[in-house]
């Protein structure tokens, strides 16, 4: 995968799809792998799709940086990567298929941030075409960058509501030495004070999980002091995810204990995946509004629930419409 | 690039209409106290750490979100632009009052909202309100095993809201990210007075990350009168090494080899040969005075991952031809070899009456040649120019010493510091990383992006910040106004 570093990517067709449908006034929905899409109601939105949109457009080990086209799925970035002994932390959900540009713009992580931060940590550079067909470049190949207004920021997690990601150049580091998952019945609360930064604290409803990422000794000393026992990964719900205060996230884990819903909460950041019928995703919703968090339910099977509209602030609707002034982006989470 | 000595600033008009009617408005909000006028206190707040000076209307200083919500409706009501400041210590003539078509903004400073509101070390964050030190949280997340890891070198003066405000970094960046990586929510105050709370408490965002936006946006999409910001646990060990070699080639080649070993230091700060000599004259930090460049390394964490990173470093260090290879033994030892880093502010002023900082990055493995771009620019332009550079990041801050009085001697160093700009551009870097744009930069933000690129820039800014009153004339170029600002380092106003 050694494409030449100034390969660039042909933009007109993405382009030329937003100005007819901006003529038509109609609506377009961004697709990448389709990994929460294809879960989702269908709308009568056309697709965008960055199918085409794939390959390493620069790899430079040396500087821990690569540039991609936002298409490239996420497993295949992942392998390129562990050949050279790197990662990028956003977390590949295995078999799904879902794309870097996907990833973005949702910026759903795993359990892994942690300690390696959310995913907007990792990106250093985007190539945006903005709902209203500007082809725009916000950040650098370099790890410091604050010429201008921090346009990454604004296209991670923006849910393809200001723009099709095109490129994206991502932080990378070396994959750690060691790591393992271990388990323990201590409290959750506990064990993340005692132990020194861990990868991931999970609590599920079938005991509490650690993810050590250290250099071995290091992993050995730690399991040792909070006395962990290896154990094999969790397995995690995909039906809904919570997100309340981190300080709140036992009270929830609590709840769907005796409520006997299926849950990993990730102890220390707050999220929580959820799995069960639609009545208990319901509760379950209603619970996390009464801890002052919220339900993002992302399998439209399961459920009758609607994905839960993001209220939005004046400020977020001014910036939107900035860049996309006619609405043809859809909010997937919020269908019309 | 740079602007030019423009206009006399209008110190002794008398104010307008307008300026007048506001200054009544803001007496009455502040108080004597909280409001300065005279030409002793706009000379002081003429400037920030850059050269770039112009004269304010005034100088707020509210100690209260409500005054300050009062302090800005009266501007808006009087349509008297404003600039926002915190520590002063900003080096790009972000917190300098330049104002826009003839119209001088007043000073607002946050330097009074000054506390720690909360420090909630179970869950690891930390409130706070702009004018609070970065060093003074530093202490107090100590007391609780915990730290708060952006670092700048400016961090016993410069304040938490100005290291939100320009997207700070410091000696720690290349694990533990920028400002904006520790910062969890925003709290911006609009030109209305109105707190927007960007990104609350809630582990994942509703809506857009305006927050990431308002992280470097120097003062210009609003006043910055609060913030969340994570703190990590105090590692456990630390190991430091202090590395000489006889050429700068070598000491970039072992950054390259380091950056891609099996595990990132935590710092990687350089100093070439004429740093070295200033500081070990100045602080006496155990560097060796015959080499070309030295490395300071860090490595914190766990203590068998640090010693093994000691033990990697120093090896790949050998093998690039070091000459000398010092681990800290204990804490004290720890220090003075970080003093000297420390030390080369105060060094430099005891040796320059000025000096001329610059801020570029360079992808890491282009550092060698930038490093021999700048040596060669400062033979060129008969220039002392010595080399502190943030070398985990490629991020170098060549410091051009000079003498005022020297006939002719700033336009050398204004063509120096450009030539500079421009080749970590023709390198594939960028004009800034961490000091900003402010006005210094700003003309160069046209040759960076394209009009496609500027112009969704500037509907940002404006989506953001409607009143168009909040720095109006910093970083994005402007078509419009005359620049007021001067590049001239004044002497005679204090
Ligand atoms: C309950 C649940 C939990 C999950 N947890 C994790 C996890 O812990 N770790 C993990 O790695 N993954 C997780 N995922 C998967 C992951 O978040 C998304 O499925 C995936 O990243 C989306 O990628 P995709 O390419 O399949 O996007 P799609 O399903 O195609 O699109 C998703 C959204 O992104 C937009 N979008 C896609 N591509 C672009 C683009 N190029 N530009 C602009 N907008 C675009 C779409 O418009 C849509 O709004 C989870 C998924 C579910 C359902
Ligand atoms: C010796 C020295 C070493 C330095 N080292 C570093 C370093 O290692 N890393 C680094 O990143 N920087 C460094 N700097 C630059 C400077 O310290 C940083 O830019 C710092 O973040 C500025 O903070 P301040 O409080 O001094 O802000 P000021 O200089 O007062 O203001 C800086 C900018 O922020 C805006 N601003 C300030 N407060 C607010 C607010 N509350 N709301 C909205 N806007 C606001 C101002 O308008 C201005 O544009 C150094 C400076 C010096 C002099």
């Amino acid at each position: 995968m050694s494409d030449a570093a100034t390969m660039t990517t042909d933009l007109a067709p993405i382009v030329d799809t937003l100005a007819a449908a901006q003529r038509a006034r109609g609506q377009l929905v961004i697709r990448g792998g389709g990994s929460v899409l294809e879960r989702l109601p269908p709308t009568d939105a056309e697709v965008l799709s960055t199918a085409e949109l794939t390959g390493v457009i620069d790899h430079r080990p040396e500087d821990l940086v690569i540039t991609v086209r936002a298409g490239t799925p996420v497993e295949e970035l992942s392998a390129l990567l562990a050949t050279h002994g790197q990662e990028c932390p956003i977390e590949p959900l295995a078999g799904h298929g879902s794309t870097v540009g996907g990833r973005l713009a949702t910026a759903l992580a795993g359990p892994r941030q942690l300690q390696a931060g959310r995913v907007r940590d990792w990106v250093l550079r985007v190539r945006l075409v903005t709902g209203d067909g500007r082809v725009v470049t916000a950040g650098g190949v370099t790890v410091k960058d604050v010429t201008g207004y921090d346009l990454c920021r604004l296209a991670t997690g923006s849910w393809g509501t200001v723009g099709v990601i095109a490129e994206v150049t991502l932080k990378l580091r070396p994959i750690p030495t060691t790591s393992a998952w271990f388990t323990t019945d201590r409290p959750a609360s506990r064990v993340l004070a005692e132990l020194y930064r861990p990868a991931a604290v999970v609590s599920t409803d079938e005991g509490l999980f650690v993810r050590l990422e250290e250099h071995p000794d290091d992993v050995v000393a730690q399991a040792a002091a909070v006395g962990l026992v290896a154990a094999v990964a969790p397995t995690l719900p995909t039906t809904a995810r919570a997100a309340v205060d981190p300080s709140r996230l036992a009270e929830l884990t609590s709840w769907a204990q005796a409520a006997a819903i299926p849950y990993a909460g990730f102890v220390g950041v707050g999220v929580c995946l959820l799995d069960g019928d639609p009545d208990a995703l319901v509760a379950a919703g209603a619970r996390a509004a009464e801890l002052g968090g919220r339900l993002l339910v992302l399998d439209a099977g399961a459920t009758t629930l609607p994905m839960r509209p993001p209220p939005e602030d004046p400020m977020s609707e001014r910036v939107r419409a900035a860049l996309d002034p006619q609405q043809i982006l859809l909010d997937v989470r919020r269908p019309r | 690039m740079h602007p030019t000595s423009g206009t006399r600033p209008r110190r002794d008009l008398q104010p307008t209409a307008a300026e007048s009617a506001l200054l009544t408005d803001l007496g009455r909000v502040l108080g004597e106290d909280g409001l300065r006028t005279s030409a002793l206190s706009r000379a002081t707040y003429r400037r920030d750490a850059s050269f770039l000076n112009a004269d304010p209307l005034a100088i707020a200083l509210p100690s209260t979100r409500e005054q300050l919500a009062a302090v800005l409706r009266a501007c808006r009501d009087h349509g008297v632009p404003f600039t926002p400041r915190a520590a002063g210590t900003g080096l790009a003539g972000g917190a300098t009052p330049t104002g826009v078509g003839g119209v001088r903004p007043l000073v607002i400073s946050v330097a009074r909202m000054d506390r720690l509101l909360e420090l909630d070390a179970a869950n690891r964050r930390a409130h706070v309100e702009p004018g609070l030190v970065n060093a003074r949280l530093g202490r107090a997340a100590a007391a609780h095993g915990l730290r708060f890891a952006p670092d700048p070198a400016s961090q016993i003066a410069a304040t938490l809201g100005g290291n939100v405000a320009t997207n700070a970094g410091g000696i720690h960046v290349l694990t533990y990210g920028v400002m904006s990586q520790h910062v969890l929510a925003v709290e911006l105050m609009d030109a209305d007075g109105v707190v927007h709370l960007l990104d609350g408490r809630l582990p994942e965002q509703a809506g857009l990350d305006l927050r990431g936006v308002s992280v470097g946006g120097e003062g210009t999409l609003g006043i910055v009168v609060g913030a969340w910001l994570r703190l990590l646990p105090a590692p456990q060990a630390i190991g430091t090494l202090l590395a000489g070699f006889h050429t700068l080639e070598a000491a970039a080649a072992t950054v390259g080899a380091l950056v891609t070993s099996d595990r990132l230091p935590d710092a990687v700060e350089l100093m070439d040969a004429r740093a070295i000599a200033l500081v070990e004259d100045y602080a006496q930090a155990g560097y060796p005075t015959d080499a070309a460049a030295v490395l300071l390394l860090e490595y914190e964490g766990l203590p068998a991952g640090v010693s093994a990173g000691v033990d990697t470093a120093a090896r790949m260090a050998a093998e690039h031809g070091a000459t000398q290879v010092v681990r800290a033994a204990d804490a004290g030892q720890r220090a003075r070899i970080w003093k000297g880093r420390k030390a080369v502010a105060g060094a430099i002023a005891k040796q320059a009456p000025d000096f001329f900082l610059q801020d570029v990055v360079v992808p890491r493995s282009r550092l060698g040649e930038m490093l021999d771009a700048v040596v060669a620019i400062g033979e060129r332009e008969n220039l002392i120019i010595l080399n502190v550079v943030h070398a985990g990041d490629g991020n170098l801050h060549p410091f051009v010493l000079f003498d005022r009085r020297e006939e002719g001697v700033l336009d050398r160093v204004f063509a120096a510091g450009h030539d500079i700009v421009t080749t970590a551009l023709a390198l594939d870097g960028t004009v800034t990383g961490e000091h900003g744009v402010g006005i210094e930069k700003r003309d160069f933000l046209s040759q960076i992006y394209t009009e496609d690129a500027l112009a969704v820039q500037q509907a940002v800014r404006t989506a953001m910040e409607p009143s168009g009153l909040a720095n109006p004339d910093k970083v994005l170029p402007t078509t419009v106004g005359c620049l007021e600002a001067r590049m001239v380092p004044e002497g005679a106003w204090v």
